[in-house]
């Protein structure tokens, strides 16, 4: 992932940004390092981590944003991710970065940095708005306390960098640390001769294992004899008896008392109440009356650029103007010049690379993704999804699910895998395993809406509302008995709630790259794979015998042509794949009104692509990934019909 | 939950007595309905049979306890009074039988009924006091305070109560975590909650919001109603 510009990565020092959430860390980050950045996900995890270069005082550095943490000992999957980039290799630095209007939580993190033994400076940024709320640190006596250069920052006005790179000069080692009750500091000395060497000092390793960190164990595993392995357990569980709460709970409990007096020592706290712009829109927007014209508002925001910018212009433009005009036909003047019948028919046929994949992976699939990627970043960075958490908490608690879950179901809007893949945020495997059925099962990727939208926007708004009501009900009505089904009891969620800001253009523009280039690689090549596959099984005429073989479940039952089996093929190896190849069915007029009504409800709520199915299978085990698709299946084809018979005996049109 | 009574159980007993726990049982009976917003007469009709219902307000209308206006009934102020601590006792029977000797919610119904009419006044409030003033019966339905409820508010509330029952914009030391939800205990305190924190309730609907030093923090409502804190008004 590195990408080196002058081949000194090898002597190039690492410098690590770390601190809470939101303190500012990537405005920092973007004014340390060039512009030549790259966001690539942790490996095995959904993090997303920023590197880049920098050279500050003559010397080159990599600079790494490191996900935003509350505590070093692990909770979240970014916790985790911050801990084991500290731990790998030895001899980098760290620059922690810190609200200064919170800095009793910056400290927790401050004492255990210093526990770990690494080199430290600590910038207090945000420095104007603790001000401005009459907050005074005296910071010679903070940086005397702490034994590490404090410097104060605003870092989007770029005031105070020229201070953090001279402080660079003069890192060192925290000298405050936490000392522990008699018992803590017992283990502690117990278990200090039976670990290895390691980046991070031995202290800090013991009191992680003391504190139950299971994320250690394969590193621990490694690097010490099973006996060993066996007595370090044994000392944590004999710690743990003595107490009644989680070990990690008192030392945790401990380290803010420690920082508790230090902030004493250092902070003097005003009481002006500081006029915060967007706070009040933050608050109307988790208010259970004003909070729900805010989600419409949202709601159409986001319809405006994905639906008619992505889905409707953009589209447009490179589907007619692009590929329409200029690269088909051109494709197809140059395939004139290939003397095989076969070849031409591969690049530029009814099941070609260029007419089929191409376009549709990059004409129309692309600019809706791009787009909703794009909306999507923007809601993350303003601080708005957690507060949409808490509006639809109690909804969502009707299917058995938290608030949290509205991050993973509206990601889902984007591409559902990668939604699959988030669903680790939740706290409890039930929720999970909830939410991964509900993605498979009714929620539509931003392309296949796109194509859904602009197929029933041809019939009737009635078509539109059926649509999303059977889609919804079907989803509720699953999850609600799922969550009956389902052992394991709910979780209580504890969520933070940032302060609400304009969004950061570049750091939207960073993530939703990272983003679309995730989809691409996974997308682009299943769409050749799927058009490979229809071409071949064109060819050999197992097209045919599949459509005759389902031809009485998609035509009694659903009342449709034998050709939608076609989309539904493909729709299987991506879902708004075969969204598409109804879209094209229907503009050749092969469906009657009921007819693309029955069919969208059912690949709506089909089962999931090849690429989804994959990563439920890699996330959730293959037990579940086959009874989510016994589930789905039968519902979708269930429900499908059920509406095609309704709909027929009713008589009504859509 | 309704609670409906067969009549007629404890007639063993002498006549009188019988006769005070039919008005007992009406009282009851009108008070529930009254709970439901159901007060016409045909209400009643509806609940105990035509004929029944004459004898009920004919009786209770005796002892100037209920009145009708139009084709409504109101409770009298004894009326009232009698029926709310029928009902009180009724209820503190039904959480005592479901908390202490923990019986299903379904199963206290029977023997709550004979409580109602045998407890004395200084056993209701003990039992109440040894129950910590509980608002509501195990079916959700509200228990009509006693005297003792009414000290425990003015002397006790001040002190300790669940961060879930400060009003929005109190504020309070927090004094204590149940560690009933554990996993919660890591998170949390990463979060700069703990005993000695001072938190202000922000917001209780649609979801608890507490705010902590500069921190905002959603949670569940389970979660609020195990923290527990000692407010400062
Ligand atoms: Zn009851
Ligand atoms: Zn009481």
């Amino acid at each position: 992932m590195d990408h080196s510009i002058l081949g000194e990565q090898g002597s190039m020092k690492k410098l690590l940004l770390v601190g809470n959430p939101n303190v500012g860390k990537s405005v920092l980050f973007s004014s340390l390092t060039g512009r030549y950045v790259t966001v690539s996900n942790y490996p095995g995890t959904t993090v997303e981590v920023s590197r880049g270069n920098a050279r500050l005082l003559g010397r080159l550095w990599q600079v790494i944003d490191t996900p935003g943490v509350n505590n070093l000992l692990p909770h979240s999957e970014d916790e985790r991710v911050t801990r084991d980039l500290l731990m790998e290799e030895g001899g980098h630095k760290v620059i922690q970065v810190a609200d200064a209007k919170n800095l009793r939580r910056a400290l927790l993190i401050t004492l255990e940095l210093a526990e770990m033994g690494l080199n430290q400076i600590l910038v207090l940024n945000m420095e104007d708005e603790a001000r401005d709320l009459g907050i005074q640190i005296d910071v010679h006596k903070l940086s005397e306390v702490l034994g590490i250069p404090v410097v104060t920052t605003v870092a989007t006005r770029k005031k105070g960098l020229d201070r953090v790179i001279q402080s660079l000069e003069k890192m060192r080692v925290g000298s405050c640390t936490t000392s522990f009750a008699p018992e803590i500091e017992q283990a502690v000395a117990d278990l200090e001769p039976l670990l290895p060497e390691a980046p991070i000092s031995r202290r800090s390793l013991a009191l992680m294992l003391l504190c139950g960190d299971e994320t250690l164990s394969a590193w621990l595993n490694a690097r010490v004899t099973e006996r060993d392995v066996a007595r370090i357990e044994q000392i944590c569980r004999a710690l743990q008896t003595k107490y009644e709460e989680p070990v990690a709970y008192v030392v945790n409990r401990q380290r803010l008392l420690k920082a508790d007096q230090i902030v004493d020592q250092v902070m003097r706290k005003g009481i002006q109440e500081f006029p915060r712009r967007f706070q009040r829109i933050g608050d109307f927007s988790m208010h259970p009356i004003w909070g729900l014209p805010i989600l419409l508002t949202v709601l159409f925001l986001i319809y405006l650029v994905v639906g008619r910018f992505g889905a409707g212009f953009l589209v447009d433009l490179i589907e007619n103007e692009f590929f329409g005009q200029v690269l088909v036909p051109w494709t197809q003047k140059a395939a004139q010049l290939i003397p095989i019948a076969f070849l031409r028919d591969l690049l530029v046929g009814q099941y070609g690379l260029v007419t089929m994949a191409l376009t549709y992976a990059l004409a129309i699939v692309l600019p809706i993704v791009g787009t909703f990627f794009f909306a999507f970043g923007v809601l993350e960075d303003s601080g708005y999804m957690p507060r949409l958490a808490v509006l639809v908490n109690k909804a969502f608690k009707l299917v058995g699910l938290s608030g949290k879950a509205v991050l993973p179901l509206l990601l889902g809007l984007g591409c559902d895998t990668m939604a699959t893949l988030t669903a680790r945020i939740l706290d409890t495997k039930r929720e999970r395993i909830l939410v991964t059925l509900l993605l498979a099962l009714g929620v539509p990727c931003s392309a296949q809406l796109g194509v859904i939208l602009g197929m029933l926007g041809g019939l009737s708004m009635g078509a539109v509302l059926i649509w999303a009501g059977v889609v919804m009900a079907t989803m509720l009505l699953v999850g609600f008995l799922a969550a009956r089904v389902l052992p394991g009891e709910e979780g209580a969620f504890v969520l933070e709630i940032p302060p609400m800001r304009v969004p950061q253009l570049r750091n939207v523009l960073v993530k939703t790259t990272a983003r679309v280039e995730w989809y691409l690689k996974e997308a682009v090549p299943l769409f050749i794979l799927a058009t490979l596959i229809l071409f071949i099984l064109d060819r050999i005429g197992v097209l045919e015998t599949l459509q005759s073989t389902f031809q009485p479940l998609v035509s009694s039952w659903l009342g449709l042509p034998q050709r939608t089996t076609e989309a539904f093929l493909i729709g299987f190896l991506r879902r708004d794949y075969g969204a598409a190849g109804l879209y094209s069915l229907s503009r050749q007029g092969e469906l009657d009104p009921i007819q693309v009504l029955v069919s969208l409800v059912t690949i709506t709520l089909f089962v999931p692509c090849v690429a989804n199915l994959m990563m439920i299978f890699k996330e959730r085990g293959w037990r579940t990934a086959v009874s989510i698709v016994l589930v789905v299946f039968p519902v979708a084809f269930g429900v499908g019909g059920l509406l095609n018979h309704v709909l027929r005996w009713t008589g009504w049109t859509p | 939950m309704r609670h409906r009574h067969r009549r007629g159980h404890g007639s063993s007993q002498g006549r009188s007595m019988e006769d005070e726990q039919r008005l007992e049982e009406y009282l009851e009976t009108l008070w529930y309905l009254q709970e439901e917003g159901r007060q016409e007469l045909s209400h009643i009709k509806d609940a105990v049979g035509e004929a029944e219902a004459s004898h009920l307000l004919l009786a209770l209308m005796e002892n100037r306890w209920v009145r009708v206006d139009g084709d409504r009934f109101c409770f009298e102020p004894e009326g009232a009074q009698k029926a709310s601590q029928i009902v009180r006792r009724h209820r503190l029977a039904e959480r005592l039988l479901h908390d202490v000797l923990d019986m299903g919610p379904d199963q206290v119904e029977e023997d709550a009924c004979r409580f109602e009419h045998i407890l004395s006044a200084d056993a209701t409030e003990s039992i109440c006091t040894f129950l910590g003033h509980p608002q509501t019966c195990p079916h959700g339905r509200p228990i009509p305070p006693g005297p003792c409820c009414q000290r425990f508010v003015k002397e006790v509330t001040p002190l300790v109560r669940p961060l879930a029952d400060l009003n929005p914009g109190q504020q309070g030391t927090i004094t204590f975590i149940t560690p009933k939800f554990r996993s919660r205990l890591h998170q949390l305190s990463s979060l700069g909650v703990i005993p000695g924190t001072s938190v202000r309730l922000r917001q209780r609907h649609p979801t608890f919001v507490i705010q902590v030093g500069e921190s905002t923090i959603a949670m569940d409502a389970d979660l609020a109603r195990n923290i527990f804190v000692r407010s400062q008004g």
